[in-house]
């Protein structure tokens, strides 16, 4: 089995980050690394991600170049408002839609009560229901009064979308 | 032109002002904690992300992150120290910078430009970029080799100073198979360095 750690590393690591690699360590431990495949990988990698540190180290102490731990704070405290305005504001627009088709199913009602030609169409639409003819019309409509079907549909589609999205910009 | 205020804005507008947000800590904490942690964090970010204009964007979204998770999660008792702290910062952290780099996988890995030492140079840190920038290259086109889980993985262990179950916690891995995995990070860049003539 490949051997994947070394009693020693932990002791080359400590010399490499304290800059004390190879020259001021023990002999028995530059000699052992010199031998260990583990150990001398560990030099070189933590060597080489010492100077990326000290470099990024670099950049980070660059003034003004993170942002001040105050400007943080506050933005912080602006975006969770705003989203707790957003999570508490999603109700309230559930709640406009369902009043929205209330409304309408009422208006839809009061009209179906008291209009006179909508009894009658009712009355007709009864008539070829007894009589088996209501879907070989409505089909023959359809593929008559194709463009005006179509229109009707996508208004049935577009109408609700349209309400909701002024609704929930608003 | 400024158009008119609606009835909407004006609620909206109370809305947020009275909006109660509960963060994990306090300003005064924060500040602290963000002193303590904020350099480091963006080092880290801007090695795994290879990309110090997305460092910055995610160093911010980590400290969000933390403040909302941790408040979420049961508030300042969930921690036990600042150690503790640190690691749920920087787990926030590595996973902001794994779908960064997957969402932009096609941008190249950043290294260091004339404008950046220009800027170093000139606010008076500049150490020994003269001697040390052939190497410095060297080792940041070794890095952007690596996966951006094994860059997070040698950078905890070798620029942090992380522990095994630390590193497997922040990159969400078993502790148990932390020991491989680093090993062959290791292996890997190594290797590379070999490649480029960088040695010790």
């Amino acid at each position: 089995m490949r051997k994947i750690e070394c009693e020693f590393e932990a002791d080359v690591l400590s010399a490499v980050m304290q800059s004390r690699w190879p020259e001021r360590v023990d002999p028995e431990l530059r000699e052992h690394a010199k031998h260990c495949e583990i150990c001398l990988d560990v030099a070189a990698v933590a060597g080489a991600i010492e100077c990326a540190r000290e470099e990024s180290a670099e950049f980070a102490r660059v003034p003004d170049a993170l942002p001040d731990s105050g400007r943080v704070w506050w933005k912080a405290q602006m975006r969770a408002r705003r989203e707790a305005v957003q999570a508490a504001g999603r109700p309230i627009t559930a709640i406009q839609i369902a009043a929205f088709a209330c409304a309408m199913v009422l208006m839809g009602a009061c009209i179906g009560a008291t209009s006179s030609w909508f009894q009658s169409g009712l009355t007709w639409v009864r008539a070829q229901i007894d009589s088996g003819k209501l879907i070989p019309d409505a089909m023959a409509l359809i593929q008559s009064h194709g463009l005006l079907a179509a229109a009707m549909a996508a208004m049935v589609l577009v109408v609700p979308v349209a309400v909701y999205l002024a609704v929930g910009r608003d | 032109m400024f158009r008119e205020l609606t009835y909407s804005d004006v609620s909206r507008a109370k809305a947020l002002a009275g909006a109660e947000v509960s963060f994990v800590m306090d300003e005064e904490a924060f500040r602290g904690f963000y002193d303590r942690n904020a350099r480091g964090l963006w080092a880290y970010l801007s090695r795994v992300t290879g990309d110090r204009q997305l460092a910055d964007d995610l160093l911010q979204e980590a400290f969000y992150r933390f403040l909302r998770a941790a408040s979420n999660a049961g508030g300042e008792e969930r921690f036990d120290s600042d150690a503790h702290r640190r690691n749920s910062l920087y787990r926030i952290a590595t996973n902001l910078a794994v779908d960064a780099r997957r969402r932009s996988f096609t941008r190249p890995a950043a290294s260091i430009t004339g404008d950046d030492v220009e800027r170093v140079a000139a606010s008076g840190y500049s150490g020994d970029h003269g001697d040390d920038a052939a190497r410095r290259a060297d080792v940041n086109r070794a890095m952007a080799q690596l996966r951006p889980r094994d860059r997070a993985m040698l950078w905890m262990a070798y620029a942090e100073g992380a522990s095994h179950d630390e590193i497997a916690g922040a990159i969400g891995v078993q502790p148990s198979s932390m020991k491989l995995l680093l090993f062959r990070a290791r292996k890997k860049m190594a290797k590379l360095l070999g490649e480029k003539g960088v040695s010790q």
